[in-house]
């Protein structure tokens, strides 16, 4: 790893994405994943627990960060929610029974681990994550 | 005052033990192995100008109101998810320091357009039937008692049984559709605001009510983004047996229909419900017949400021069509300003006041032996803990 591209995942790391923009945010999947895009529908029903499946019919297991300016790009751009109405949605799935929420992550590098090891992952990470263990996923309206 | 006690004592432990199992600094439940637990623990205060609501002596300033869950859920494989919720709670003189199960269930989605759910099962039933006792989701405290009353909640909140669930996927231009539906038997606990009320009339049940329940509901998740609406429908029967005497009530339809608006920092809510009753109360030889026609409905709005704080307000419409509307035992409207502080993801702070007209809901014979005055004005105020 270049010693750029190593102070520019420290500096990451340490929280200084404090104006993650929607193009910053990169969708990752597994790499068995089929699909090579998906749309926001797809994406907002998956992430809320609608929709269990890809629309190639394979099985979609959505992963999250737990908090921080990507988590909010994407949730807003992606998924129509801010961070608090997201946590409110899966704590109602949760109370009623009817669903367990995605795993969530403290970092990056972990978020991306689990996807890399998981058959059917999506999540999603900043531009600056390495990306070579998952698969990037384009996302269309 | 006993029971008051041992019900602080255990919101202490029970927060004591939620805070101890985030003590690692997550913000998420714990999991170990595949198995997440969740919690909730909420304490609330309760001051009214006139009268004493849902049995509290709120006249004076009431704190006997604490509430806490315990959440155990599991995974077995990518289609099977178990679970159950403990619940103990205490408001005024329901509830108690019993734990209940408020839902355990197993559940089955096939694929996304067909689920099943068997065990005990929260009820859909109108916006917020199934998660009404989730205090932590809601900007409220109270939601609408017409539609909601907090003091019949054991009753309304789930049953046992089955449910068929899923959802319809109709294309960009036709949004989402989401049904459930559901048989089974619903019982009114021995802690529920009902039994409370028949005790009042001199009927005391010694045993749980309950019958059989059918109904469900279809909601519509509109292509106009944040838009859903949707309408439930509920058959409910009830028999019971006191020393004393007895109830039943025949198969009872109750309707809802309802809108959701919620786009970025706006919400907006709105639904009607009807409740006809015509139950028949046997005290000794003598048969009573209970003849009511709830009609109710309520329009609520909220802001979020900002992340951490959020407003909002509405009114709840209650009135017995069966009865002379124009006298106060005969209806219930309250005015309702609320505000909502979430210190962090698991920590939040609420203050509400209610402008309550009429008292056709929520009093009882027994916390207000003086009578009733026609208005009140209410202040509530939570804090609460989940994760």
């Amino acid at each position: 790893m270049s010693k750029t591209r190593f102070l520019i995942l420290l500096l990451g790391s340490l929280g200084s994405w404090s104006a993650a923009r929607a193009q910053d945010v990169v969708l990752v999947a597994n790499k068995g994943v089929q699909i090579s895009e998906i749309t926001n529908a797809d994406l907002r029903a998956i992430f809320l627990g609608t929709r269990t499946r890809f629309a190639d019919g394979s099985h979609a297991v959505p992963v999250t960060l737990k908090g921080g300016p990507v988590h909010e790009v994407f949730l807003k751009s992606h998924v129509g929610e801010s961070p608090e109405e997201f946590r409110s949605e899966w704590r109602k799935v949760i109370f009623t029974g009817q669903g367990a929420m995605p795993k969530a992550f403290d970092t990056e590098s972990a978020l991306i681990e689990y996807v890399a090891a998981t058959p059917g992952a999506v999540g999603y990470v900043s531009l600056i994550s390495s990306q070579d263990r998952v698969k990037v996923l384009a996302a269309v309206k | 005052m006993h029971i008051v006690h041992r019900m602080h004592r255990f919101a202490r432990h029970l927060l004591l033990f939620l805070s101890v199992c985030t003590c690692t600094g997550s913000l998420y439940a714990q999991d170990a192995a595949g198995i997440a637990v969740h919690g909730f623990v909420s304490q609330g205060f309760l001051f009214s100008s006139n009268n004493n609501y849902l049995s509290m002596k709120s006249s004076d300033g009431s704190l006997q109101w604490t509430d806490g869950a315990v959440t155990i859920s599991d995974s077995l494989g990518d289609n099977l998810h178990v679970g159950i919720q403990l619940h103990m709670y205490q408001l005024g003189e329901f509830g108690g320091p019993n734990l209940q199960v408020d839902w355990a269930s197993g559940d089955y989605r096939v694929n996304d357009h067909f689920g099943i759910r068997a065990g005990k099962v929260k009820t859909v039933w109108g916006l917020f039937n199934d998660s009404q006792d989730i205090d932590a989701v809601f900007l409220w405290i109270l939601l609408p008692q017409g539609s909601y009353p907090i003091d019949h909640k054991s009753f309304y909140l789930a049953h046992v049984g089955g449910d068929v669930y899923g959802a319809l996927f109709l294309g960009k231009r036709a949004g989402t559709l989401h049904y459930d539906g559901y048989a089974g038997q619903a019982t009114v606990d021995l802690n529920d605001g009902y039994i409370k009320q028949f005790a009042d009339l001199g009927l005391v049940f010694t045993n749980s009510l309950g019958g059989k329940t059918y109904g469900g509901d279809l909601r519509w998740e509109t292509p106009v983004k944040g838009l859903d609406i949707g309408s439930s429908g509920n058959v409910q029967a009830v028999d019971g047996t006191a020393p004393t005497g007895s109830i039943h009530l025949p198969p009872t339809f109750t309707p809802s229909m309802y809108a959701k608006f919620s786009r970025g920092k706006v919400y907006l809510a709105a639904e009607y419900d009807r409740e006809p009753i015509n139950a028949t109360i046997t005290i000794g030889s003598t048969a009573i017949p209970y003849v009511a026609d709830g009609r109710s409905w309520f329009a609520m709005g909220s802001y979020r400021l900002s992340k951490k704080f959020q407003a909002g307000s509405y009114y709840s419409h209650y009135v017995n069509k069966a009865a002379d509307t124009t006298q106060p035992a005969n209806y219930s409207k309250d005015w309702v300003l609320s505000g909502r502080y979430d210190f962090n993801s698991y920590f939040y702070a609420k203050i509400e006041g209610h402008f309550l007209h009429g008292t056709d809901l929520g009093y009882y014979t027994s916390t207000n032996p003086n009578g009733l005055a026609p208005d009140s004005k209410m202040l509530a105020a939570k804090i609460g803990f989940t994760f």
